[in-house]
């Protein structure tokens, strides 16, 4: 008796956990973003960057951001003497980098902002939905909506949002793709309009698919024939171009496959909480094997039934 | 059911608890900057490490080390081992008490603390974060209703307001008598409710960071967490139970349950086989064994989480080892480290968020969470002397 329980207790345990086994496996079906051929984005070719640092300039203008120095701050200055912040801030919503290429030790640089991404994955994360995918595919922050709890953070694969650390009452920081003070007035971005070099072209993102294949056929000797954020992650809506001899993962833009990040974590809520049929099994399971046990105390009449397992 | 519970009813102020209300003194001074200077002029959180010791400690750990109230009212209320009866109540207290904390140190950590409630009305149903928030919400909830037969208990037909206040005396005794009558027609409901609610919760602690496949590491970055998340917690709610209690008996000089807590812990390997079988399993199965070799912080961190996983399973199979007091404590004890080591790992020591950037708590954060832990004891304290908590010693 003792034994043949023992056992069935066994096998319980394993079909419950293999129930939950296929329950935690991704869903193949997830599909893919669907891509605006409407959504406005920006083509960075990093061949073309002087480095002038013009677009962070006119950013900080757009988006009125004080200066940020690495020489020393306020404190010890009495004022910032310089712009030079060394990576996306709260403070800094693009920035240029600089690269050597390890082995020509050829120099590039490339801009970074925000991605804008197709499939967003810190849209996917907001507990709130505080960040959105808009009409013309800038992904917006509402610091109304958000609680502050820096999953987004956690969730962009590019370390976009940044969180205001010295604020009592800290909000998301990123670039807006200057969505509300430009684009709505039919402006491009203003980083893009700061260029001088044209190394940053603002579009939709369709156009500037074919902007990027143009120049890679008119000049194979000169491009890399891959766009980044064409499929990285889901595509997304800031495109970049590089130098023939310099992969993506050497400017700083890492090799990222082509399903969006969020794709596990979505199939698996999916899963678990399938039109909450899952939970209610379990609960329905549960009550079965109560309502059983109270019912062989009940009709032993005894606090019996406490044998081992 | 012979032995009635009973508030122990001993001297409050012991030199213990003003040592916990010394570090809940400290704690409020960190969180007094916190609220009024930011995040930065407490804790080492930066762009890479958004989420620090109050995520992975606070929150992640907490919600696993509750486990001991699902775990024990599944296997007493449901599984019908009511041998085990007196550890229901106990259990269910700290799980409270553990939940409760889980929503304060939330509070504490969300940047907009005061827009908390937005998880009620905007909804995300992408975000395991909500699901997460939703679970906390109603499990804490439920908790309540279990640990209100207690109250009632206790305070049915024995309200004693004092002066003006008397005349609430008859209404608040009606009302007892409502509650009394509630929860003796829903509580199974509620029992079953907070197993299934605990399901949910723990697994999606186990989905949230699979988010950031490219800054988990290969150790913990599996399909397959929330599943280990959910059978881990599991595992270790029996070990808090044995650990609370042998610790309450310490402390309130009460004789220790050996009896008991050696007897439910036969089930804990169990427990543990399923987490380190679905563990392994997982490990081989994606072939990446190996890095849990290759002398990394990372594949050190996984070592030494495994074994303290591994060692108490096979310690515990021993009827002699769950019947000796200290070794028991020891078992348990590696479990609940192995746990929040595990927890650990996944939140904290297994995220690589690139070169150049690393964590450790600053002291601001040890002491915000030391300032947790005092008060969840406090509170403990404050339950078990003045309701009917822990059942009056057997001879
Ligand atoms: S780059 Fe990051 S912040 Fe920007 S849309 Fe993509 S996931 Fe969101
Ligand atoms: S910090 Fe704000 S925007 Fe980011 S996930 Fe949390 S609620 Fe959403």
């Amino acid at each position: 008796m003792d034994l043949s329980r023992r056992k069935f207790l066994k096998l319980g345990a394993v079909a419950g956990g293999s129930a939950v086994c296929n329950l935690a496996r991704p869903a193949a079906a997830r599909e893919m973003p669907d891509i605006d051929p409407d959504w406005y984005g920006m083509l960075n070719d990093s061949t073309r960057c002087i480095g002038c640092k013009a677009c962070m300039v006119a950013c900080k203008k757009e988006n009125k951001l004080p200066p940020e120095s690495t020489l020393g701050d306020a404190a010890t200055f009495g004022a910032p003497l310089y712009d030079s912040p060394r990576e996306l801030s709260e403070q800094t919503y693009t920035l240029i980098q600089l690269h050597r290429d390890e082995k020509t030790g050829a120099a590039t640089f490339v801009k970074r902002q925000c991605m804008h991404c197709a499939d967003a994955a810190c849209q996917s994360a907001c507990i709130v939905g505080a960040l959105k995918k808009q009409k013309n595919g800038a992904v917006k922050y509402d610091a109304g909506m958000c609680m502050g709890c820096r999953y987004c953070m956690v969730a962009c694969p590019f370390n976009v949002p940044q969180f205001e650390w010295h604020a009592a009452l800290p909000s998301i920081r990123k670039c807006t793709l200057c969505s509300e003070t430009r684009l709505e007035k039919g402006e491009a971005t203003a980083c893009a309009s700061a260029c001088p070099a044209g190394a940053i072209t603002f579009g939709k993102r369709s156009e500037l698919l074919k902007i990027a294949r143009a120049r890679i056929a008119a000049e194979p000797e000169r491009y890399l024939d891959q766009v980044y954020g064409e499929n990285e992650v889901g595509g997304t809506c800031v495109l970049y171009l590089t130098r023939k001899d310099v992969a993506f993962a050497g400017l700083g833009l890492q090799p990222f496959g082509y399903k969006p990040v969020s794709d596990l974590t979505e199939s698996i809520q999916h899963r678990i909480f399938q039109y909450f049929i899952p939970p209610i099994a379990v609960y329905g399971v549960l009550g079965g094997i109560m309502f059983y046990n109270q019912n062989r105390k009940r009709k032993a009449g005894t606090e019996g039934g406490d044998d081992d397992y | 059911m012979t032995i009635k519970a009973l508030p122990l009813r001993q001297k409050f102020f012991t030199p213990n608890v003003f040592l916990l209300l010394f570090f809940m003194g400290a704690g409020a001074v960190f969180a007094f900057f916190r609220f009024f200077y930011g995040f930065g002029s407490v804790t080492n959180l930066s762009k890479a490490y958004p989420f620090g010791l109050w995520i992975a400690f606070d929150v992640a750990c907490g919600v696993a080390l509750a486990a001991g109230g699902f775990t024990t009212a599944a296997i007493v209320e449901i599984f019908g081992r009511h041998k085990y009866h007196p550890l229901v109540r106990p259990a269910i207290l700290t799980a409270f008490i553990g939940y409760f904390l889980v929503g304060l140190a939330v509070f504490f950590d969300l940047g907009k603390y005061y827009n908390i409630w937005h998880a009620l009305i905007y909804w995300n149903g992408t975000s395991v974060l909500f699901e997460v928030a939703w679970c906390v919400m109603l499990y804490l909830t439920v908790l309540g209703i279990e640990n209100l037969p207690n109250v009632v208990e206790q305070f049915k037909d024995n309200v004693h307001l004092p002066g003006r206040l008397a005349r609430l005396n008859r209404p608040a005794n009606w009302l007892l008598h409502r509650l009394d009558w509630f929860c003796g027609k829903t509580m199974a409901f509620f029992v079953i409710a907070g197993v299934v609610l605990s399901f949910g919760h723990q697994s999606s602690l186990g989905t949230m960071m699979l988010i950031a496949p490219y800054k988990l590491h290969e150790l913990w970055y599996t399909p397959l967490s929330p599943l280990l998340f959910l059978t881990s917690a599991v595992s270790v709610g029996i070990p808090m139970v044995i650990f609370e209690g042998t610790l309450a008996a310490k402390f309130f000089g009460r004789r220790p349950e050996t009896e008991l807590l050696s007897g439910i812990a036969k089930y804990v390997p169990l427990f543990l086989g399923t987490y380190l079988l679905l563990r392994l399993g997982d490990l081989a199965y994606r072939g990446v064994l190996a890095s849990a070799f290759d002398g990394s912080l990372q594949g050190n961190a996984f070592l030494l989480e495994f074994a303290l996983f591994a060692v108490p399973y096979f310690l515990l199979k021993r009827r002699s080892i769950r019947r000796d007091p200290t070794l028991l404590f020891l078992c348990a004890l590696s479990v609940i480290l192995a746990v929040v080591l595990n927890r650990f790992n996944v939140f904290l020591i297994g995220m690589n968020m690139g070169p150049g950037w690393s964590y450790f708590p600053s002291v601001g954060e040890w002491g915000v969470t030391f300032a947790f832990l005092a008060f969840g004891v406090l509170l403990y304290k404050i339950g078990v002397n003045y309701l009917p908590i822990l059942e009056a010693e057997h001879e």
